[in-house]
């Protein structure tokens, strides 16, 4: 049976809610009191000094808050990135003479170029490895500011930096500065809802479930490195015009954790977070100036606090406040009812969607999978089984990319995939769940199907964020949890979430479903159910092929198995043929 | 010639010294995935210790005792106050509460010892002997003894030892050590004890070559890490060689090339190191499991 | 007990109250009130607690003596955590205080750098002790040099050398902040001058654990004698002992931390018989020894730079106000730099038009760990 396919964008539908300038006109009116009081409040020069400080340093832990807060990387150089900007302005406006915007951007690009390159050369490598080639820029930008007198004057720093004409007295370039903080704000605040900022959202929860979803995981994270650094700049452009002197000193290795506590401090995911942090931490030292007399005592203090807010305020202080309102708003929030879901897989190559070929993957000497040929007809459902150990969770992981196969071709509707990384293969139209569930654990039910929603090519969702909620929605309707889609996930129970699971590989309008173990950890209600969704979804015409232990399962929805042990396929054809196949019988009781 | 020898011994005696400190590090990272960014912090801790019971009166040997248990105290309050409450946790919050605590240990250190730096006498009456034409620094003779000690107690520890191969075991495997009825708290908590003793003897040894200062950890720690990374991370051998390379590149390329970029060379090193050989000298690529 | 999330949060709160509460008690006075910023906390902690003590002990006989204008002075310290976005902070702080009629600055040179801008703005009269010669030549009118500028110690350092010990192939060694590159350059444009360039010019990066190629590079240029800007005392320490092991014996003539009492301990013998510039020397005048009994009797411990310049910046700002009979800024001002042959713990103040307080430097010998001062080097130009 082949599903009709015309394979073409539907129109999106033409709901309009209201524009987005409108709905955050409540922003904008509050951020420009903010400018208009910083430009006509008297402040005496104390009080100017920790509000520029306060001002510049926000936007530096703005971009801490996309790299660390969104895409969960680590970043121990932003005081180097704050320094780029800053001397960019600091040299440019003195030495050279040029006008202060150009500086300003030019601080900007070198910020954006280094963050980038930096982020390219160890991002693969991840975690501990970024933290410390962070640690080595910051100690080598530093080392250059110190030495590099021809260049940057060396310890002495750069005095007398100009700020623009149109700012030239404090009280305006204050007023400057709070402007800026506002648009970045407002810009760093979106972010988390576009496109590039669920896809952070996701690389953060997990990278493995957010590649197969169809995020090049690599690239994500680049972006955010490089826009971490590109505030960075722009911040330190800000802060050597403020303060008009900058030295090597004021750049270091601990102004990159202060930074980083800064961010920690106030919630780590929001700009509002940020700013809390960085006011509390300029603000803090200036209070507890009191505790001066002991030497060291204030930043003991500081360090414990570190340690307290880590073990009892993961998500800052604004987290904590947050996450109490979010929890309340969801349970008020009504969700929209959604049309049924549509599938239309793709139908380019003929009759057989997916084939592969002599397909290996070795472990050294470990022969995992051993030259395997699967043929998956379009339509239905195909069953993949094996005692354990017998490569079936392999074999589908090699489908899917996450490991690279030793040899063999894989050909999905027509496209070779064998050498595409995961996002791609997705990309290609492949979807999956896991055996043990990937979701991103921070988001809503809506906002991880969101996700598998915006795969690239998916011809199912139109233009704009209403189409895409509409599609997620149409998908987590399908499964049965549309009334709860604006539930954080770890508020579903485990048979749940693994239909959430589903729902996000549905709404990718995927070519071929890989389904590994769904009915794992199920029990017998829930098995029922799913048989009934697994149903569903074929009689839309999209192709199943799914992994499972539940013989019952197996042999009651899928039309066509294929059986391997140790590696190899040893039968392969129609479901009851293949059951009463005696080496597929020995097989089974010689191993259980 | 004579040069290059003198410039060997001390890149190999400070090299020893990173070697030391990276040993702590590889240690705790095997056990439990987690960079300890206070490592520095251990071995400063530690010369204060034993300056205190040097002052206290106590002979050297005595001071040296003292001040290693307390570091093993150390340890266990350190694991049980900022590692075991997140040990639930990815990598990031523990990374950061461990920054967390190298400031709250310097700093209550200069709280209580004030800012002077203070003078730690080295175990030897003679500071050094010449040999043909180079001097060698009797404290320095000592460190790179006892990291050779080190290497073979290492070798032989967890190699040849029940308690070693318990800790191996929960280093590789969490899970099924747990099922083997190994107690993986316990060998965290043996693994923090150790680290801090031996983040701690890397101090007090070098205390009197380079003096007892808050700052003293810090900078030993990043090159230690470095080090770590460079022989590959996670391997102890590698540690090893990795912090005496790193000495010995530190000290040559300060002779031949610039001496304010000293601190630098380190660093780009290990760029180099991430970027064309992120497995370091020893270790394989990881690959993370679907 | 166990600690929630909750009483944590409500543990902040209450932090973030209590300094507030603590403020508003604080009652004023009449007083003439002088703003000192000091590092408390961070590197310079140590010597930012020396310099209090300094500035206090002057304040106090002040007023003994009968205080300004018939008042009593009043010190008023803020901590600038030993950084400079610490002392712009700390600085503004004090500005803020419209009573506050004069300040100490820091000794610290990029400090006053950084703090610079708003002291133009604040238009008062701001003591300092950093030495690079530009903070009074950079056409700010409102600092007070309370300590003679690397320019002098430099030459000082190249005199005696050339002049009195007769050396002339040089090696110079110097740390790559700002103290040390400007003192490094001050030397060797000395140098040249006296017609001895340096045979080497070696930088080193601050807290370096070794030593042992710049001692082989000094050992190598064959250089007769060593000149020196050393910024930590434990890097001085470390290069002193190198030094001595691997056999190299040169006259040694040192930047002010040479002599300082932290490097004398942490060197011990391998700093016997070098020379020193010391702005402040016990025996090098009748204000010197006077100011060097107050402090060993206060303090118990033996006077030096750190406390001897804030000791005079007060006596000068004190002696400034009361002879202009005023506080208005510009004719204390004034007041300052018609100051001559004032004798202070530091040296005899003439005070030229760019505020420049002294013009000299004192030479002194480390013989077996007891500092014996010298002779004095003074310039006029």
């Amino acid at each position: 049976m082949s599903a009709p396919s015309d394979n073409m964008p539907i129109p999106a539908p033409a709901i309009r809610s209201k524009p987005l300038v409108v709905r955050h006109l409540p922003y904008f009116i509050g951020a420009a009191i903010l400018v208009w009081l910083a430009a006509t409040m008297r402040f005496d020069g104390y009080v100017h000094n920790i509000l520029l400080q306060a001002t510049t340093f926000s936007i530096a832990v703005f971009g801490l808050s996309v790299v660390l807060g969104l895409c969960g990387q680590i970043n121990l150089a932003q005081a180097a990135f704050f320094g780029l900007g800053a001397y960019a302005v600091g040299m440019g406006t003195t030495d050279l003479q040029l006008s202060f915007w150009l500086c300003l951007v030019g601080g900007c690009a070198i910020s954006l170029l280094a963050g980038a390159f930096l982020g390219m050369s160890t991002l693969r490598l991840g975690g501990h490895y970024l933290a410390m080639v962070t640690i080595s820029f910051q100690q080598i930008v530093t080392l250059v500011m110190i030495n590099a007198i021809w260049l940057t004057r060396g310890p002495d720093g750069v005095p007398n930096i100009k700020r623009p004409e149109l700012f030239q007295t404090s009280q305006s370039y204050l007023a400057f500065c709070v402007a800026m903080l506002a648009i970045v704000g407002y810009l760093v605040w979106h972010l988390a809802d576009t496109k590039l900022g669920r896809a952070m959202r996701a690389v953060r929860d997990n990278e493995l479930a957010a590649g197969v979803n169809g995020i090049d995981v690599f690239r994500t994270k680049i972006y955010a490195f490089a826009l971490c650094a590109l505030l960075g700049g722009l911040a330190g452009g800000l802060f050597a015009g403020g303060f008009a002197y900058v030295s090597p000193d004021q750049f270091s290795f601990a102004e990159s954790i202060v930074f980083l506590t800064m961010s920690l401090l106030g919630g780590v995911a929001s700009p509002i977070g940020s700013a809390i942090g960085t006011g509390l931490l300029i603000l803090i030292p200036e209070w507890l100036r009191f505790l001066k007399s002991v030497p060291g005592l204030y930043l003991a203090i500081y360090g414990l606090f570190v340690i307290l807010i880590i073990r009892f305020m993961p998500d800052g202080i604004w987290g904590f406040v947050a996450d109490a309102f979010t929890r309340w708003r969801a349970k008020i929030k009504a969700t929209p009812a959604a049309a049924a879901l549509q599938l239309k897989p793709a139908t380019i190559g003929g009759d057989t969607v997916l084939e592969v070929t002599g397909l290996s993957k070795h472990f050294g000497g470990l022969k995992a999978v051993d030259g395997v040929d699967i043929a998956v007809k379009r339509g239905g459902v195909h069953a993949l089984i094996g005692p354990n150990g017998s490569g079936k969770t392999t074999t589908l992981n090699v489908l899917s990319g996450l490991y690279v196969a030793t040899s063999g071709r894989i050909v999905l509707d027509g496209t070779d995939i064998s050498h595409m990384p995961p996002h791609q293969r997705t990309a290609s139209g492949l979807g999956r769940t896991f055996q043990n569930i990937r979701l991103f654990r921070s988001m809503t039910a809506l906002e991880n199907v969101e996700i598998g929603a915006e795969r690239p090519g998916n011809t199912m969702v139109g233009k704009g964020d209403d189409a895409l909620t509409e599609r997620a929605m149409e998908a987590l309707t399908f499964v049965g949890l549309g009334s709860r889609a604006n539930e954080l996930i770890s508020s579903f129970s485990y048979g749940h979430q693994r239909l959430i699971e589903i729902a996000r590989a549905l709404a990718s309008n995927p070519t071929l479903l890989l389904l590994d173990e769904p009915a794992a950890g199920l029990n017998s209600t829930e098995k029922l159910e799913l048989h009934e969704l697994l149903k569903r979804i074929a009689a839309q015409g999209l192709t199943i092929l799914i992994i499972d232990h539940d013989m019952t399962l197996v042999s009651e929805a899928a039309q066509h198995i294929t059986v391997l042990n140790f590696g190899r396929r040893i039968a392969d054809g129609e479901s009851m043929a293949v059951l009463r196949h005696p080496d597929v019988v020995s097989a089974y009781l010689g191993s259980e | 010639m004579d040069l290059a020898l003198q410039l060997l011994f001390t890149g190999i005696g400070i090299g020893a010294v990173y070697a030391l400190v990276a040993l702590g590090f590889v240690l705790i990272f095997r056990a439990t995935n987690v960079v300890n960014f206070a490592q520095g912090e251990f071995s400063m801790v530690a010369a204060y210790l034993m300056v205190v019971a040097v002052e206290a009166g106590l002979p050297y040997w005595a001071a040296f005792i003292v001040a290693l248990l307390g570091m093993a105290l150390l340890g266990v309050v350190f694991n049980l106050g900022v590692y075991y409450p997140l040990r639930h946790r990815t990598y990031l919050p523990v990374i950061i509460a461990t920054i967390g605590a190298s400031i709250l240990l310097a700093n209550s250190v200069l709280a209580i010892y004030g800012p002077q730096p203070q003078v730690l006498e080295g175990w030897f009456e003679t500071p050094g002997i010449q040999v043909g034409p180079v001097y060698l620094d009797s404290q320095y003779l000592l460190i790179i003894c006892v990291t050779i000690c080190l290497v073979i107690f290492n070798f032989w520890f967890f190699e040849k030892t029940l308690l070693g191969k318990k800790l191996q075991a929960t280093s590789q495997d969490k899970e099924m050590a747990s099922l083997l009825g190994i107690s993986v708290s316990t060998m965290i908590m043996i693994t923090f004890i150790y680290s801090a003793v031996l983040g701690g003897l890397a101090g007090i040894l070098v205390a009197p070559v380079l003096f007892v200062s808050i700052q003293m950890g810090s900078t030993i720690a990043l090159k230690a890490f470095a080090a770590t990374i460079i022989g590959g991370f996670g391997d102890v051998a590698g540690a090893i060689i990795g912090g005496l390379a790193l000495g010995v590149i530190e000290t040559f390329g300060a002779a031949y090339v610039s001496v304010p970029y000293k601190d630098g060379f380190a660093f780009l090193v290990l760029i180099a190191f991430l970027i064309f050989r992120p497995q370091g000298i020893f270790g394989e690529r990881v690959a993370e499991k679907a | 007990m166990r600690l929630t999330r909750r009483d944590f949060a409500a543990g902040i709160a209450a932090g973030i109250a209590a300094p507030y509460l603590i403020k508003s008690a604080h009652a004023q006075g009449a007083t003439i009130k002088i703003g000192m910023c000091a590092p408390v906390t961070g590197p310079a902690a140590e010597s930012g607690g020396y310099a209090i003590k300094g500035a206090k002990l002057a304040l106090e006989a002040v007023n003994k003596a009968g205080g300004i204008l018939g008042k009593q002075g009043e010190l008023i310290v803020e901590d600038d955590q030993t950084t400079n976005p610490g002392i712009v902070l700390a600085f503004s702080k004090l500005a803020s205080q419209p009573d506050i009629v004069g300040f100490l600055g820091s000794i610290r040179s990029t400090q006053v750098h950084a703090m610079a801008p708003d002291v133009i703005k604040l238009g008062k009269p701001v003591m300092i002790g950093g030495t690079d010669p530009n903070l009074t030549h950079m056409g700010n009118q409102w600092l007070f040099r309370c300590r003679p500028n690397d320019s002098y110690s430099g030459r000082v350092i190249a005199e005696y050398g050339v002049t009195t010990l007769a050396k002339k192939k040089w090696a110079v060694l110097h740390s790559t902040d700002a103290f040390g590159t400007a003192g490094g350059k001050a030397l060797t444009a000395a140098l040249e001058k006296l017609g001895a360039p340096p045979v080497l010019d070696q930088g080193y990066a601050n807290q370096s654990q070794d030593f042992t190629p710049v001692v082989l590079a000094i050992k190598q240029s064959g250089a007769d004698i060593l000149g020196s800007y050393f910024t930590f005392e434990n890097d001085l320490g470390i290069f002193a002992r190198q030094l001595r092991q691997l056999g190299v014996n040169i006259p040694w003539v040192g930047s002010p931390s040479i002599v300082n009492i932290t490097a004398l301990k942490l060197a011990g013998p391998a700093l016997y018989n070098t020379y020193g510039v010391a702005d402040y020397a016990e025996d090098s005048s009748e204000g010197s020894k006077a100011f060097g009994k107050i402090y060993r009797d206060a303090v118990k411990v033996a006077p030096d730079n750190q406390s001897s310049w804030t000791f005079d910046a007060i006596n000068v700002m004190a002696q400034a106000i009361n002879k202009a009979g005023t506080t208005e800024p510009a004719k204390i001002r004034e007041a300052i730099l018609a100051i001559k042959k004032f004798p202070g713990a530091e040296g005899e103040y003439n005070f030229d038009q760019n505020g420049d307080g002294l013009h000299g430097y004192n030479i002194v010998k480390n013989e077996k760990g007891n500092i014996t001062f010298d002779k004095h080097i003074e310039f006029n130009d």
